[in-house]
């Protein structure tokens, strides 16, 4: 047993040694010529997750969503959406649907470093989102909380021109699958700044920003395709 | 491959998190009618009214051989009047309440509630003796609506 113990202290025992004392001196180490380029120009793309989402989820009416953006620095680049979506609302007390346009304007910063040519990205970014759209309470029944006297449920009444602004902060990945075709997942954070909201109702969903919680905020997500159309390579 | 599967992992559990996220906790939204009994000879007291029984007009009984000073029942917002029958010792009196509803919107969870405006009661005064409306409103169940003498 002793002697296993003392075996595995020789196991760490070690001694420095110098095989090669005399430096390598003025030896200039050449630059390497080759650059790695990347494309730049304007990238198109859609959204998958919405037609799927419309297709598996009863709330959610339809959705559409196209994606764009411009690279313009090596690490920055103009991105926007522009969508339209429809959704129905259906909570214990009241149905109501939604349904509009809806743009999202920003930039997105990559912080991945790429290797050689490869171009993905991991980035962050900031949207500026605004949407309008209609409103219509389908029906509802007054929370009366007894059943002594059941409440009546009401009939549809629809408000148009309703309006939301907000802000967004953006994380999301895209990887160059093909040549110029890239795949991407983004997740965002929004907070309402302003809504016309309907008179005594209140904006449930606004198309672009997803479901309006409490605090007036909301998530999103989005899953891309996309082709990017190069115009220089830098 | 591994890729694309965190993906659809991530889109699996973004769906399935779509859960109700919020909870009425306005207990109860919409207000019961409030109603206290008095003393009709010194009308500053409160009197337990015995052997109490309450129902609405074709309904069954809310109440059935109470002793109270003071009631929390329902109005019916499906229609503007209300007819409730107090029986006491087998004496009814009828109290009719008529009024104008409102709807007004709380939140997601909460709904709707529903605001009683331009209240006013009526009573065929068998063996309650006078009423007094302390409101025209009811929107709130915090204090009394009516107060009864007997």
């Amino acid at each position: 047993m002793y002697r296993f113990i003392i075996s595995l202290f020789l196991l760490f025992v070690f001694g420095n040694g110098f095989a090669q004392e005399t430096e390598i001196q003025n030896k200039k180490i050449e630059q390497d010529s080759i650059i790695y380029k990347t494309a730049y120009g304007l990238r198109l793309g859609i959204d998958i997750s919405k037609p799927i989402k419309a297709a598996f989820e009863d709330s959610y009416n339809s959705g559409l969503e196209i994606v764009a953006d411009y690279r313009i620095s090596k690490r920055f680049f103009i991105a926007t959406e522009l969508g339209f979506e429809e959704q129905t609302s259906n909570e214990y007390y009241s149905n109501s649907s939604s349904k509009g346009n809806y743009i999202r304007l920003g930039f997105n910063y990559n912080a991945y470093e790429n290797w050689l040519d490869m171009n993905n990205e991991i980035f962050v970014g900031y949207r500026y989102g605004f949407s309008m759209f209609e409103q219509t309470l389908n029906s509802f029944t007054p929370n009366v909380s007894n059943t002594y006297f059941p409440g009546n449920t009401t009939s549809p009444n629809t408000t148009a021109d309703l309006n939301a602004h907000w802000s967004e902060l953006m994380v999301g990945l895209k990887v160059e699958t093909l040549k110029n075709i890239f795949v991407g997942f983004s997740i965002s954070y929004k907070v309402l700044m302003s809504t016309k909201e309907p008179d005594n109702f209140k904006t449930l969903f606004a198309p672009g920003f997803n479901r309006i919680f409490e605090s007036r905020t909301g998530f999103g997500f989005n899953y891309t395709i996309s082709y990017t159309i190069p115009f220089a390579k830098k | 491959m591994r890729k694309t599967l965190v993906l659809l992992s991530l889109i699996i559990l973004t769906f399935l998190s779509c859960e109700k996220d919020d909870f009425c906790t306005q207990n109860p939204v919409t207000p019961n009618l409030i109603l206290r009994f008095y003393d009709d000879s010194n009308r500053e007291s409160l009197k337990v009214v015995d052997n109490l029984y309450v129902w609405a007009e074709g309904k069954d009984s809310l109440f059935i051989n109470a002793s109270l000073d003071s009631l929390f029942i329902p109005l019916n917002s499906a229609a503007t009047e209300t007819v409730y029958n107090f029986s006491k010792n087998n004496i009814v009196n009828q109290f009719t309440i008529q009024y104008t509803t409102e709807n007004e919107y709380i939140s997601r969870s909460c709904g709707f509630k529903v605001i009683f405006n331009d209240v006013n009661f009526a009573s065929n005064n068998t063996w309650i003796t006078d009423f007094e409306p302390a409101t025209l409103t009811i929107e709130k169940q915090t204090e009394a609506h009516v107060q009864i003498y007997h």
